[in-house]
């Protein structure tokens, strides 16, 4: 009887975008699908915990950068449970060469997945959501400088892993 | 002489005109660095193609689905204390009801000054005095040599910083807000037990089952306690 609240419409209208960061911060489009609807669940639970007011994505986004962070313990303690002939798979040769090919987003992931987790959460943060540092820094809780020199290192390193893999 | 953070500053709009201005001069002149923009600026942009595909792809139908309303509203502190979710109770009585258990406590937890050890701050309760300065400063290794124990510490839902403390008579939790520790919870010990140092912080089962509906992971070991500690527990 009663129509959507306002909360569940905005969490559905930043759902693609929060999917995005999922695959940002994932190994794989499944790990990121179940990361986005960890955080959906989350969210909806604590929902009480959101101050009316202040930016409902950054909320949603610290969610999921706490659930992710939470994921990569576990992974951690578990060891490296990754196939290699799987990654080798996904950067295997690609045809299309040179730096104005499209990159696949799979392809991506994979190199994403060889940063350092406080390097790809900046690169996601800010390369792929588009984040200014400020706000980054902010959702992250980190001074900008940190920010700034993680996401120099994160695009430095992105870059080269997806440049030779251009060349070869 | 740029350096790397400054270019890369300049390459995302993040500096001023004036700074914008001198890695602009130098990028026209250096070549190494304007074949840097050129790659960077094409693979910025490359990057966020590639996962623009999955805001444009549908949505799964589990996520769709996932974020439809749930069927009976879920009652904790946060949703009767924001009124925005269904409550039985008008916000004043809520906030009233606060205002006595901050009183209770008020009376069992004085510390050796008599300092209150919460206050109401915006309508909500936060720790003061000797209070504030254990969940600010103490860790749990502090162990029972204290009046006032830190119990576990862990991170909530939103990914704030919660810690449980205990002392003679009662028990609680707190949450970080901003710069303060606010009170999610305060028991009183059940009778007969207070004045027992060795009651483990987290042993009450009303603060069992208030931090087991609000912490989200593992509880921090010690060095992670001390990291979050000296990382003014963000």
């Amino acid at each position: 009887m009663n129509p959507l609240p306002a909360f569940e419409d905005e969490l559905s209208a930043l759902l693609p975008r929060l999917r995005r960061f999922a695959h940002g911060l994932s190994r794989s489009p499944a790990d990121a699908d179940d990361l986005t609807q960890m955080t959906v669940e989350r969210a909806l639970r604590s929902k009480a915990q959101w101050q009316p007011g202040t930016r409902l994505d950054s909320w949603l986004y610290k969610i999921m950068r706490n659930l992710w962070i939470d994921t990569m313990r576990v992974r951690g303690r578990q060891g490296k449970v990754e196939a290699p002939a799987e990654e080798a798979e996904a950067l295997g040769h690609d045809p299309r060469a040179g730096i104005e090919a499209a990159i696949d987003l799979k392809r991506v992931m994979v190199a994403m997945d060889r940063l350092p987790g406080e390097q790809r959460e900046v690169v996601a943060l800010i390369l792929i959501e588009g984040f200014g540092y400020r706000e980054a820094a902010e959702l992250l809780g980190l001074p900008i400088g940190t920010v700034s020199s993680r996401l120099v290192r994160g695009r430095t390193a992105l870059l080269a892993m997806v440049a030779s893999e251009d060349d070869d | 002489m740029i350096d790397d953070t400054k270019f890369f500053a300049w390459l995302d709009g993040e500096l001023d005109p004036a700074e914008a201005a001198q890695v602009e001069a130098a990028v026209a002149t250096d070549p190494r660095l304007a074949r840097m923009a050129e790659q960077h600026r094409g693979f910025g942009k490359r990057l966020s193609e590639a996962f623009e595909t999955v805001v444009d792809a549908p949505l799964p139908e589990r996520l769709a689905s996932a974020v439809k309303p749930p069927r009976s509203a879920i009652i904790d502190f946060g949703s009767r204390r924001s009124g925005r979710s269904w409550s039985p109770l008008p916000q004043w009585a809520a906030m009233a009801a606060s205002l006595v258990l901050g009183i209770v406590v008020g009376t069992t937890l004085i510390g050796e000054r008599g300092a209150s050890p919460v206050e109401i701050r915006g309508g909500q309760m936060v720790a003061a005095g000797q209070l504030d300065n254990a969940l600010e400063q103490q860790l749990a290794s502090a162990g029972a040599a204290r009046d006032l124990r830190i119990g576990v510490t862990f991170r909530d839902q939103a990914g704030s910083v919660c810690r449980s403390f205990t002392d003679r008579r009662s028990s609680g939790l707190a949450c970080r807000t901003g710069n303060r520790w606010q009170v999610r919870g305060l028991f009183d010990a059940p009778q007969g037990q207070a004045g027992d140092y060795r009651m483990a912080a987290g042993a009450d089962p009303n603060l069992a089952a208030l931090i087991d509906a609000t912490i989200a992971g593992d509880a921090f070991d010690a060095a992670q306690e001390r990291a979050a500690r000296d990382r003014g527990w963000r």
